[in-house]
């Protein structure tokens, strides 16, 4: 297994921008935010959500649960926003009954990336000691979510490539962030 | 108050509100506002209100109104500062307060009749909170209901709506209801 690597805040972030521009094509005034961010906080993805605050065409609204990110996320699309979710494994524990109900069963287009807090550089995250580590991907699997891993910047184009497809296939997509990003 | 009168009165006067039923407002809502700006939540817990947040947020321009439900707030009860935190002019907040979850049989809510969602809200940081307890408060309320400067909170006290989702199944199923809304939205 090759080791994974920390991926840079500004690359997601741009990768971000990108993603959402494309999305908008030429429909985007240039007072609005391009997209949102719906976020619970995330250790692992901290310096992504650091470095997010001092963003100005990304509008980021902080969610006490990761079940109202999933509500927020489907309001936003229903309007035609371009939204991402940003959570920790935990917090897509938490969040299934709300994934099944809006994303699969309602058939709303939700993208997540997932930080997988204390993930082991030296392992398959599916060998983890850590229960929420080792349980992440099974549980995509089991739900039918199609999930890539961001092991290092290369990975990078699985944002938006996982994003159309939820959007293609009406209903979750998920990029699981493997190490702390910097 | 009987919440299908506090339905009708909203229906009369909502205009072209985005409205968000949820649980026991579902059924009786969808007969008196069968068109295709508004979408019931049934099935994860407490969303209506977050949904609400979500679509007021990306239609700043045209009024949100949730039909939330005490049972259904308890189980997202951080959703309140969470609207608060980001504070849409344009949403309102109503909470059917009947203090039992109807729909799963009348089990009373955690702290029933004794909780005061108006000083939650407040305390939240909701821009307006208030409680209505008669039909003519809500009708002299509906301007505040519906041109206010949200967020807005309103406690209806209300006794048991004569239908739930359990007794009166069926409506349009969520999924079409979302791209009928999504459509309407982006024409």
């Amino acid at each position: 297994m090759a080791m994974p690597e920390s991926v840079p805040a500004p690359l997601i972030i741009d990768t971000f921008k990108d993603l959402f521009r494309a999305e908008r094509g030429g429909g985007h005034r240039r007072h609005d935010p391009l997209g949102w961010i719906i976020s619970v906080p995330d250790t692992h993805q901290k310096s992504v959500l650091a470095a997010l605050d001092k963003e100005r065409d990304l509008r980021v609204l902080t969610c006490s649960t990761e079940d109202e990110a999933n509500g927020v996320a489907a309001g936003l699309w229903m309007t035609g926003e371009p939204v991402i979710v940003m959570i920790q494994h935990a917090g897509l524990y938490a969040s299934v009954n709300t994934l099944r109900g809006i994303a699969m069963d309602g058939k709303v287009p939700v993208f997540y990336m997932i930080g997988l807090l204390s993930r082991e550089a030296d392992k398959d995250p599916r060998e983890s000691k850590h229960s929420m580590v080792r349980y992440a991907e099974p549980l995509l699997d089991l739900f039918g979510v199609p999930h890539a891993r961001l092991e290092g910047p290369d990975d990078v184009k699985r944002i938006p490539e996982y994003y159309r497809l939820s959007r293609e296939r009406r209903g979750p997509a998920a990029v699981l962030v493997g190490l702390p990003t910097n | 108050m009987k919440p299908e009168d506090v339905l009708r009165i909203i229906a009369d006067a909502r205009g072209t509100a985005i409205c968000i039923p949820t649980m026991t407002t579902s059924p009786a809502w969808r007969t008196l506002a069968p068109n295709d700006l508004s979408i019931a939540c049934v099935g994860f817990m407490g969303g209506a209100s977050t949904l609400g947040l979500g679509l007021a947020l990306g239609c700043p321009s045209r009024r949100v109104i949730v039909f939330d439900g005490d049972g259904s707030l308890c189980m997202q009860l951080g959703s309140l500062p969470t609207i608060a935190g980001v504070a849409p002019r344009n949403l309102s907040h109503l909470l059917f307060k009947n203090n039992v979850y109807h729909t799963s049989g009348a089990q009373t809510t955690p702290g029933g009749e004794g909780v005061d969602w108006v000083m939650i809200a407040k305390g939240a940081g909701y821009r307006d909170a208030f409680a209505v307890s008669t039909l003519d408060q809500l009708r002299q309320r509906l301007p505040t209901i519906l041109e206010g400067e949200g967020p807005i909170f309103v406690e209806l006290h209300t006794g048991l709506s004569e239908k739930t989702p359990m007794t009166d199944r069926g409506g349009v199923p969520f999924p079409q209801q979302v791209e009928t809304l999504r459509q309407r939205l982006s024409a």
